[in-house]
């Protein structure tokens, strides 16, 4: 099962294979989740979205019949799901949700156990990004990848935005994490 | 740090995100479980109205939600409403005597829909529910799974 094709996945998964549905959860559940928590929502918000997607999935894998589309759907579905839980969560507190707020639920880098210096660095630096770039590098760093269509959909831009945006994110980032090392802090400040 | 070039920032700010933000468990777990209602044998009513998404300001600030599902020949009218408890209210359209089925993580309930297609749940547990509609005729219908 673990080299199945996405597209025997589905057509298993269609016919009542629940292998093929777990296989399907473990290879995308990431993805989905990371377009959620681009949009910033909290950890019960999210896995409510995230079980909404899943539901989508089921009613409709006999409808796609390309899989590669699959990363695309999924991400676009999502999106769609967290756009209508953050209005309907604005209706309720008018001034407390905001649809790209950083995520404030993310332990604190010092808790980490990043095995790697760099990585424990950079996420540092992504926490002063503004919050646009931070969905777009959450997105931009998903996998399974996402094309820039798809994170075009998903973030509502031109599809030709996405690379002068990312190089601007990632200029950004890279300002941020000089400026770390030149005050020789971990840049909390 | 300097050195990096962009590919290796991305993939550097990724193991970040896979060691500080991973799905949680039981988030990987209530997607496996969306795959019990794979098997439903019925038609798929999908959502066409939802009041959270229409801008529709008569609902606006209230706790109740109104969704309508629609599938060839057949309406379901839904109103999820959260007051001391949450109870779903709903009417069949065209008006009909059918039965109805809610469907929720526990198992399912099951109603009947009065001479003008109404129907109701009362208490309903938060959580993934899909409604299924077997109207005279026999055809079954059901919603799209929702989150309350």
């Amino acid at each position: 099962m673990a080299y199945a094709s996405v597209g025997e996945l589905l057509s298993a998964a269609t016919d009542g294979d629940r292998q093929a549905w777990n296989e399907l959860v473990d290879r995308y559940g990431r993805l989905v989740w990371a377009v959620i928590r681009s949009f910033g929502l909290d950890h019960a918000t999210a896995a409510d979205v995230n079980q909404t997607v899943w539901l989508r999935l089921v009613e409709h894998c006999a409808d796609i019949r390309d899989p590669q589309r699959l990363p695309g759907w999924l991400a676009t579905t999502t999106r769609r799901e967290a756009i209508r839980v953050v209005r309907g969560q604005r209706r309720q507190q008018p001034s407390e949700v905001v649809l790209d707020v950083p995520d404030r639920s993310a332990p604190a880098v010092d808790e980490l156990l990043l095995d790697e210096e760099v990585s424990r660095e950079v996420y540092a630096a992504f926490g002063h990004l503004p919050a646009a770039c931070q969905q777009l590098l959450r997105l931009l760093t998903a996998e399974p990848r996402l094309d820039y269509a798809t994170i075009g959909q998903v973030i509502g831009r031109p599809v030709g935005s996405i690379g002068p945006t990312r190089a601007r994110c990632i200029a950004q980032l890279r300002r941020l994490l000089d400026t770390a090392h030149n005050t020789g802090t971990r840049s909390h400040g | 740090m300097v050195e990096h070039d962009d590919a290796q920032l991305l993939a550097a700010l990724g193991r970040a995100f896979d060691a500080i933000d991973p799905p949680p468990e039981q988030v990987l777990e209530q997607a496996r479980n969306a795959f019990v209602w794979q098997s439903i044998d019925a038609e798929l009513a999908e959502l066409v109205y939802d009041s959270e998404t229409s801008g529709d300001m008569a609902v606006r600030g209230s706790d109740t939600r109104e969704m309508t599902f629609r599938a060839p020949g057949i309406e379901v009218e839904v109103m999820v409403v959260s007051e001391h408890h949450r109870s779903l209210i709903g009417q069949v359209v065209p008006a009909q005597e059918a039965a109805v089925e809610l469907l929720h993580g526990g198992g399912a309930v099951t109603s009947r829909t009065d001479a003008l297609g109404r129907f109701a749940f009362d208490r309903v547990a938060a959580g993934a529910v899909k409604l299924v509609v077997v109207t005279v005729t026999g055809t079954r219908v059901q919603t799209e799974g929702l989150v309350i």
